[in-house]
């Protein structure tokens, strides 16, 4: 838990460093995918041990335990109102849970990939996937139909995300692009990054849905303005180039960029000055996933497959 | 919405029908203030809301003991309620989220158009219009019912409930009329069977004003624009006439009365009537088919007011005309050859939703077309063409310019990722409650049996053709032309086919993209924009021509249990 670098901006309160309060060990390989509910009430996390685990936020413990599918989990995402799970697997389905009773309600097929990425709409009536077979796929939740087909890229997509109203959907890939895409009309709206190299690994709408963060297989976190097409932060320091790490903004007390990275750490950065504040060691393998709590100063991380466990790191009050 | 990407070219108008609603034979149609629900009377007395994003039926609210076909619905202003009528002269007041009946009234004659107030302080009050006689206003609460004068010699209203058809000035009963609230409901404007347009007060139904629409034809209906600029009244002479409202949106009221005391008590009533009627309406427009002269059905405003639209009341036909404020008719839109019974725009996308006879609601949307600068970031899309100036450095190994355009930006400006603007199309809000505009979208569980079958494929990766299925040859072989590339076409079908079944025939379809269109053209195979889905068979892959419709085409709907 080594404190962050040097030069630190001027800040409101003096910065309180995060610590490890628990490691989870429920999983036989490796972890993911980590992510809270919207409630705050459970944090979920998939496997490639082909499950996915409820955890209750508060205490830690395991509610459920989501088995079903045949291959291992990649990704997974919550509904809105924190009653359902949406999980996305390399058997090519994605299967909904209810989080309440820990049943698989419905299976979604079509993808003819590995699904890799799962995200719903902020309705929840919608669920956006991307996969191995270089589409994205806009699923109705009620009926578990598949909407509509979008052939968005021409190497697997690695992120999908709907900004706070669901009228748009931005995805990343392995070609390197980042596009966003109408929800209602499939339509590609605009071309973020169209570099052949480096890969887009990650990308994701700040709350606002103004702009965009994008990570990239060349160490590199950028915040787009997308609307002018110029990126306006670079987060750097970190080791990021094989893995699809997730990261996340971190609202709860002060703004912070937060991210997993290949060398075992997660690093917290500041939102405005860039500058990387805190470094979270523990971790024996690559962190792959990090989520923070909506109200509470809590980040959840999941490590690879030398790792296999989830840590929770707080800050002391 | 907020994203400031999407084309700013989204306020124009529908050109085709992208897809169908099916579902029992629905009669009305109403979209929520925010276009995000779609509510639907059925020719059974139910009303069906359906999610717009998804096209799927979102609710049913049903009674079994009230069957009588849905003659309108309308929405509350906070999305939470929905008022029905029907030909038993019933007004239902459902709670939408709970799929409740909260309140019911019943009264001399079937309800045509039936409105709720739009003020949130006023949830129980509707507008009744009668098929033949004067406006209604109902408190679905109290039951209580005011007639509405329809003359401006009448002095005041009849308050006995369950009034029978009576007017004071002794005009016929049977005279058809108009009515609708004023943006925020503190007037009503009501239009008579001489063609006058009537602005009363709505607390004490005080005549204040009148407007004599020229040569004094019935008035079937009247609606404002969203805004509350603009009124529209289709009259019997087969016109639209489109009105502009010179009051204030608020203090409408105190406008009138301000003007009515400027002109003095010298007047006699009709006379003052009428000058303070040119204060508050102006004839802006007038719309006709001058060729057949036919009657209009529904004609209604765009959600942005720049646009009118009006069909075609011909039996046989599923015309929509849709004219530009200033008058000019700038398409016609033409449907399957059904008449149309209702229309409606929605309220921020250039989308209309117009139900035919056969109970069908079609959806018109703007034709799809490739935005190419959307493909590269510096792809721009020109209007014409342009000189294009080389730079000196152009050809350099390295320019000296590139190097300097990261820089552009300046790296320490404060980036406020957390703060939203207001969405401005729903600035007008005055809502106490929180406005109801999704619901939530439960899944639907999978039938056990299906379940298994994606656990056994599932593990199959190297996949098989689906065996047990009475289809399963022609699917076999329908597989094998579709091949491995068959991601390219929008698989809409697959193992939760059953679920149509029992959603009760929902169909959707989505406008496939070019590349599918080119390959079913290859492929000797039409799309097709109508398909009626009666199928019920238990395993259904690929609906081929064993079908009732016996068509023979192939539907795309092609399941993925593919390898």
């Amino acid at each position: 838990m080594a404190a962050g670098g040097g030069n630190q901006p001027p800040q409101i309160a003096p910065y309180r460093p995060y610590r490890l309060l628990r490691t989870l060990t429920g999983h036989s390989r490796a972890v993911s995918c980590v992510k809270f509910s919207y409630d705050g009430t459970s944090l979920a996390s998939a496997s490639l041990d082909k499950t996915l685990i409820i955890y209750s936020s508060a205490t830690l413990d395991t509610i459920w335990r989501l088995v079903g599918h045949s291959e291992g989990v990649s990704d997974l995402a919550w509904s809105s109102d924190s009653h359902y799970v949406c999980s996305a697997s390399d058997d090519r389905t994605l299967r909904i849970w209810d989080a309440h009773n820990g049943e698989c309600v419905k299976t979604l097929k079509g993808h003819s990939g590995f699904v890799f990425c799962v995200n719903f709409n902020p309705q929840s009536n919608l669920i956006v996937s991307g996969a191995f077979d270089y589409t994205l796929r806009i699923w109705d939740v009620k009926t578990g139909k598949c909407v509509r087909v979008i052939e968005a890229h021409s190497d697997p997509v690695t992120s999908v995300h709907f900004i706070r109203d669901g009228s748009i959907i931005v995805s990343g890939s392995h070609d390197g692009s980042c596009k966003i895409w109408d929800a209602a009309t499939g339509a590609c709206l605009k071309t973020l990054i169209d570099d052949k190299v480096p890969a887009v690994s990650f990308a994701k709408f700040s709350p606002n849905g103004k702009f965009i963060l994008v990570a990239t297989l060349n160490d590199t976190l950028k915040l787009w303005n997308y609307s002018t097409g110029k990126f306006l932060k670079l987060y750097t320091g970190h080791v990021n180039r094989q893995y699809c790490i997730t990261s996340t903004f971190s609202v709860t007390n002060g703004k912070y960029i937060v991210s997993g990275s290949e060398d075992n750490c997660v690093y917290l950065w500041d939102l405005q000055g860039k500058n990387m504040i805190q470094k979270l060691e523990g971790h024996s393998d690559t962190v792959i996933s990090v989520s923070c709590h909506p109200t509470e100063n809590k980040i959840a991380s999941a490590g690879l497959d030398k790792d296999r466990t989830v840590k929770i790191w707080v800050q002391d009050a | 919405m907020n994203a400031t990407i999407i084309d700013p070219l989204q306020g124009d108008f529908p050109e085709v029908i992208e897809e169908y609603l099916e579902h029992g034979i629905m009669k009305c149609i109403a979209f929520n203030r925010r276009g995000t629900l779609l509510a639907a009377g059925c020719a059974d007395g139910s009303c069906v809301i359906w999610d717009f994003e998804t096209r799927g039926i979102a609710k049913e609210l049903r009674d079994s003991d009230h069957v009588a076909p849905i003659t309108s619905v309308c929405w509350s202003k906070d999305g939470h309620y929905l008022l029905a009528s029907a030909t038993d002269k019933s007004l239902t007041l459902w709670n939408v989220s709970s799929g409740k009946n909260v309140a019911r009234a019943t009264l001399q004659q079937t309800t045509l158009h039936a409105r709720l107030h739009p003020s949130s302080s006023a949830p129980s009050i509707c507008l009744a219009c009668p098929l033949s006689s004067a406006p209604i206003l109902v408190d679905l609460n109290t039951g209580n019912t005011t007639v509405l004068p329809v003359s401006v010699s009448v002095a005041g209203p009849s308050t006995v409930s369950h009034s029978r058809n009576k007017f004071a000035d002794g005009s016929s009963p049977f005279t058809p009329t108009a009515a609708t609230f004023s943006k925020y409901g503190d007037l009503i404007y009501v239009g008579n069977s001489k063609g006058e347009i009537l602005i009363m007060d709505y607390q004490n139904k005080h005549v204040h004003g009148m407007v004599s629409v020229q040569g004094g034809a019935v008035i079937k209906s009247m609606v404002f624009s969203r805004n509350g600029q603009y009124l529209l009244t289709n009259s019997n002479d087969r016109t639209i006439r489109v009105f502009e409202n010179l009051l204030p949106s608020k203090g409408g009221v105190k406008a009138l009365e301000e003007v009515s005391e400027t002109l003095g008590c010298e007047l006699e009533v009709v006379e003052k009537a009428k000058m303070v009627g040119s204060k508050c309406l102006v004839l802006s427009r007038e719309f006709q088919d001058s060729v057949n002269r036919s009657h209009w059905k529904a004609p209604c405003f765009s959600g942005d007011g720049e646009w009118v639209v009006g069909a075609l009341a011909s039996k046989g036909e599923h015309k929509i005309y849709i004219w530009g404020k200033a008058g000019n008719l700038v398409k016609i839109l033409e449907g399957p050859k059904e008449a149309l019974t209702d229309l409606a725009w929605h309220p921020v996308h250039p989308i209309v939703a117009s139900v035919s006879l056969a109970g069908f609601v079609y959806i018109w949307a703007k034709d799809y077309t490739e935005n190419w600068s959307a493909f590269a970031p510096d792809f721009k899309e020109l209007e014409e063409n342009e000189e294009y100036e080389e730079r000196e450095d152009e050809f350099d190994m390295m320019p000296e310019t590139e190097k300097v355009k990261e820089e552009d930006v300046n790296e320490d400006e404060e980036v406020d990722i957390l703060a939203f603007g207001k969405d401005s199309a729903f600035s007008d809000s005055d809502l106490s409650q929180e406005e109801l505009c999704f619901l939530p979208a439960i899944p639907s569980p999978d039938v056990p049996e299906q379940q298994e079958k994606c656990l056994g494929s599932s593990s199959k990766l190297e996949g098989s053709t689906p065996s047990g299925s009475p289809l399963s040859e022609e699917a076999g072989q329908n597989e094998q032309e579709v091949n491995p590339g068959s991601s390219l076409f929008e698989a809409v079908g697959n193992s939760a086919a059953e679920e149509v079944a029992t959603n009760g025939r929902v169909k959707r379809r989505r406008k496939p993209s070019e590349k599918v269109l080119e390959l079913q053209a290859d492929k000797g195979r039409k799309p097709s924009t109508k398909k009626k889905c009666a199928g019920k068979q238990s395993k259904n892959k690929n609906k081929s021509g064993a079908q009732e419709n016996g068509t023979g085409e192939l539907d795309e709907y092609v399941t993925d249990e593919r390898n």
